[in-house]
């Protein structure tokens, strides 16, 4: 007779011990490195793309006129204020000449002294004709020696070109006057263009040397911005192509624009490319000079073709491949891309084909010989 | 001497050495015949436990002989290779307090002495119930054995003593702990299973109610026995 | 015969396995430590893993760019690309900084990478959601681990990025999550400090006589240009082409280029060998411990167990059990607590423990084999005392 003892307790430890074992096998195969890795997987579509080059820049005045004195000086006035509009020819301020009073002084009295020389040296060519016609007559008269002649005659050309001198040194001095003249009309800080005063740089009375900038004005019409490209993602970057401005400070307007041209000469250290856009209307109030700008140029779009998130490319070797589920199986199909967007959406020239399905997302590396799990969503990634 | 009974000769135990050695047992002589129920009564002290230990084969006699049935156990020395085989086989236990295994039913109980033997598991469930049932506890059959009453474990016990049929049972106080009629009826059974099986049966005891049961007393104090005849009442 | 210890485990199976289960914790706080451990070095792995790189070419006489500082100029790459064997170059740079979002900020290490298209050394080799960069600045790829979504605004310094793809387990050697953005932003953040830094930084320069020329009134404007740029970057990541010995290249760019090159075997050794070599040991000492510590409880269980089956045990050997028999009782409890123990912790480690715990767990199964081996040997040795002691009962004593 066999019997089993004990039914209530045995029924009850293994009310226990079953689920416990059950949970163990699980968490053994679900868990750690013998689990399928869990993947999203989508179908490869025909997208039409707006593809994109996206840049910073800084907003730049195409026109910076720095006014200054020609000559070392002190400020004497200034008229404007920093944001004033300004008009062609209008005198925005007066430097205060210090010396060249005394200079002009002096090169008058140089030009008088170089007239008194002139009429020195006149005088002395006067004489020195009348001596050399007199012993002229007198030598052909037999009163006087050659030697004597000649001595004359040479007198006469000496005091000829002492006379050529004094009269080229009144005109070097009259240059010299005409020149501290123009230099005193240099006095005044002219504006040479309509615009609006963008900096002071110096104050009254503060002393600036030759070239020195008082001044700043700029041509609030001629505003741009100087964006840089990194070079391995502008290709496609031409001039008048559209373009999108976000103002650092004003995040949440978008202007528009366009490329004005793409600079020559590139940035040979950070590897980027220059390209100057305009804005089609210049935003008021005028933004500052130096703010940052992210500038998105418009590419023409381009016809429906496979597109892939660039998500799901995976580096295969030399080339860029992405995983493909054929059958059931993951393999590593090599895949040519094209142009992409700034989404993250890419061309698919070669290598797989709309319909086809790839695997997007994945929780770990896949291997060709991973055993994978097809989910919704990656877990662990909160929505 | 037949095949069973349990006879000793002169048997001796000391404990320790030299000024400080006690004798336990001094030459004691005993002997059962098969089917037989003596009583063994002493004060505490006097060497009955001792007698009982080495009667049990648990220690060992510094003299003397025991021969169980024809086979002579121990003479000077035991005489048997394997003493726990002896304990399995030959000497059946029944104390005072029942010492069922807690852990194992009733059944299991009385049953794992023939499994110990080598014998199946169906046929030792099948001796244990019979037994069970000469003692009429197999409606317990399955119980274990703390929810029984102190007579149906003790009942439960003398049937695990049984079950092998060993030649010799060495009951120690086993109706201490019963009232009256339970005592009797457990005294009767003893004879009762004595008859039916031919062993011997030592029943050490100072119970009132059941020394006048038996036929021969044995004596025990300072470890010197001797022989006394009993009332041999009945068992009512 | 019947198995005297599934009878005796069965009569007081409650207690039997609510021990097991406190055995369990034990066990289960031991194999995390162990997946702690494990969690390291594949921080370490996962961190060289994810750069796609076969050599990492940094200062000269550094450990960089990970164990040490290490800086190049960025230009560095030219000269590398062209070497026979070299397939692809791409500077990057790393940076560990806090990182904000709204009102929290995360330690994290900001990695930037060179412009390009994935693919290139150093981007993320595969994401959980969203997208790669695309634009040149201001965007940012983000490990899962930092808490951050796609979408949030991170604020690095002193520009904002927008959170355009999320990776997992990109993470540092420490186990600091990963940020991808821009190398130029990186470079800007590595070397641009706060507005107030850049101030003063000025003010100094404009108070110095020698750069503050009235004569040239562009040289401060240029001195102050020169400051603010950073031209250097932490590494090259280089990957080479089929066919060529990973050793061999770079050799060539060690002897030719006065760079140190490291191979990935190397930044391994560095990694693991040095930057993580302190806190391994001391998870291994604690391992150790907790297995000491797991080997004694079980043994005092066992013990006590056996201690309260003392009177059984004796009765067992009179009515003539064998002595391996019962030693065989004691040790079938001993080893069914262990598996019970084992079960519950690896439960438990795998569940509870590798979840919540900040670091990352790695519970290998191999791990768990040795683990259960472990368990098991652990209970048997244990079980040694209580039947020894078991052995020791006389039977005389059922007699009393």
């Amino acid at each position: 007779m066999k019997h089993l003892p004990l039914q209530g307790r045995t029924l009850a430890l293994l009310a226990v011990i079953v689920p416990l074992l059950v949970l163990f096998i699980y968490v053994g195969l679900r868990s750690g490195p013998l689990a399928p890795v869990a993947v999203t997987v989508v179908t490869v579509e025909s997208r039409a793309l707006t593809p994109a080059l996206f840049g910073i820049g800084t907003v730049e005045a195409r026109y910076t006129y720095k006014i200054g004195p020609t000559f070392a000086g002190r400020v004497k006035r200034l008229e404007v204020h920093v944001g004033d509009q300004v008009k062609a020819g209008q005198v925005l301020g007066e430097m205060d000449p210090v010396d060249l009073d005394d200079k002009l002084r002096s090169h008058e009295a140089a030009f008088r002294r170089a007239q008194a020389a002139l009429r020195e040296a006149d005088a002395r060519q006067t004489y020195a004709q009348t001596q050399a016609g007199r012993y002229k007559k007198l030598f052909a008269a037999g009163s006087t020696s050659a030697e004597t002649l000649y001595t004359k005659q040479q007198e006469l050309t000496i005091a000829a070109a002492g006379f050529s001198a004094a009269q080229e040194d009144l005109a070097r001095v009259r240059s010299d006057q005409d020149g501290l003249v123009t230099q005193q009309k240099n006095l005044r800080l002219i504006a040479p263009h309509a615009g609006v005063v963008a900096s002071r740089d110096a104050e009254l009375g503060t002393t600036v040397v030759a070239g020195q900038a008082v001044l700043e004005i700029i041509d609030p019409e001629s505003l741009w911005v100087n964006v840089r490209f990194d070079q391995i993602s502008a290709s496609g970057l031409a001039r008048e192509l559209p373009a999108h401005i976000v103002l650092r400070s004003r995040g949440d307007q978008i202007l528009n624009g366009r490329v004005l041209r793409v600079e020559l000469k590139a940035d040979a250290v950070t590897e980027e490319m220059l390209a100057k856009v305009v804005f089609d209307n210049i935003p008021q109030p005028l933004p500052p000079l130096g703010e940052l700008a992210e500038v998105t140029v418009d590419l023409p779009a381009l016809p429906a073709a496979p597109t892939i998130s660039n998500a799901a490319i995976r580096r295969d070797g030399d080339s860029v491949g992405v995983w493909q589920i054929v059958d059931d199986e993951l393999r590593l199909t090599p895949v040519t891309l094209g142009v992409s967007d700034l989404n993250g959406y890419v061309q698919v020239k070669k290598g797989i084909k709309e319909g086809d399905r790839i695997v997007l997302y994945s929780e770990k590396a896949l291997t060709s010989s991973s055993r994978i799990d097809v989910v919704d969503h990656i877990p662990g990634v909160s929505r | 001497m037949s095949e069973k009974g349990i006879r000793i000769e002169g048997l001796s135990k000391r404990y320790g050495k030299g000024d400080t050695a006690v004798d336990a047992l001094k030459h004691v002589d005993m002997q059962v015949a098969p089917g037989e129920v003596v009583g063994l009564i002493g004060p505490s002290g006097s060497g009955k436990s001792t007698l009982l230990k080495c009667l049990g084969a648990v220690i060992n006699p510094s003299a003397g002989r025991m021969t169980l049935g024809n086979e002579v156990i121990f003479d000077n020395g035991w005489k048997v290779r394997d003493l726990r085989a002896l304990r399995r086989d030959k000497i059946g236990y029944v104390f005072q307090a029942p010492y069922l295994i807690p852990f194992l039913d009733v059944t299991d109980n009385v049953a794992l002495l023939p499994m110990l033997r080598g014998i199946s598991n169906s046929e030792a469930r099948a001796k244990a119930l019979e037994l069970l049932t000469a003692l009429d506890v197999q409606h317990r059959a399955r119980a274990m054995p703390s929810k029984l009453s102190g007579g149906e474990q003790q009942r439960v016990a003398i049937a695990r003593g049984l079950v092998n049929q060993p030649p010799v049972i060495l009951a120690d106080e086993p109706t201490a702990a019963l009232d009256s009629p339970r005592a009797m009826a457990v005294i009767k059974i003893l004879n009762e299973m004595a008859r039916k099986f031919e062993t011997a049966i030592i029943v050490v005891t100072h119970d009132e109610k059941i020394i006048p049961t038996f036929k021969r007393i044995y004596h025990i104090r300072d470890g010197v026995t001797h022989e006394e005849t009993g009332e041999g009442r009945g068992f009512e | 015969m019947i198995s005297l210890a599934g009878r005796d485990i069965l009569q007081a199976w409650g207690k039997f396995v609510f021990t097991g289960v406190g055995l369990g914790l034990l066990i289960g706080v031991t194999l995390s430590m162990a997946g702690i451990y494990r969690g390291m070095i594949d921080d370490a792995k996962v961190l060289l893993d994810n750069s796609s790189a076969d050599l990492w070419v940094v200062q000269k006489d550094t450990l960089g760019p990970y164990a040490e500082p290490s800086s190049i100029y960025q230009d560095t790459w030219r000269g590398i690309r062209g070497m026979t064997g070299v397939a692809r170059t791409a500077n990057v740079t790393y940076l560990t900084m806090q990182v904000r979002q709204g009102e929290r900020d995360v330690r994290a290490m900001i990695a930037g990478i060179a412009a390009g298209e994935p693919g290139t050394p150093g981007w993320p080799p595969y994401l959980v959601a969203g997208r790669q960069i695309t634009r040149s600045h201001y965007e940012a790829v983000a490990d899962i681990a930092s808490g951050f979504k796609l979408g949030d605004r991170l604020q690095i310094r002193r520009n904002h990025y927008t959170v355009v793809g999320l990776t997992r387990r990109m993470v540092s050697s420490g186990g600091d999550p990963m940020i991808f953005i821009p190398l130029k932003d990186a470079q800007e953040a590595q070397f641009l400090k706060d507005n107030d830094a850049i101030l003063q930084s000025r003010r100094r320069t404009e108070a110095n006589p020698a750069f503050n020329k009235p004569g040239s009134p562009d040289l401060l404007d240029a001195v102050i240009h020169s400051q603010t740029t950073n031209t250097y970057v932490n590494a090259v990541l280089v990957q080479i082409e089929e066919g060529y010995s990973h050793d061999d290249v770079a050799e060539s760019i060690r002897r030719w280029k006065q760079l140190t090159v490291y191979t990935r075997a190397q930044m391994e050794e560095i990694l693991v060998g040095k930057l993580i070599a302190t806190s391994a040991k001391q998870i291994g000492m604690f391992l150790v411990i907790l297995s000491m510590v797991s080997a004694a409880i079980v043994a005092f269980i066992i013990y006590t167990l056996t201690l309260g089956k003392i009177r059984e045990i004796a009765v067992l050997k009179l009515i003539g059990t064998r002595n391996r028999t019962i030693a065989g009782m004691i040790l079938q409890q001993a080893i069914a607590l262990g598996v019970i123990g084992f079960v519950v912790g690896k439960i438990v480690a795998t569940l509870f423990m590798a979840p919540i715990f900040p670091k990352y767990v790695l519970l290998e199964p191999l791990d768990s084999i040795f683990g259960f081996i472990a368990v098991v040997l652990i209970c048997v040795l244990s079980s040694v005392i209580a039947i020894y002691a078991a052995l020791k009962v006389d039977p005389a004593e059922a007699i009393g």
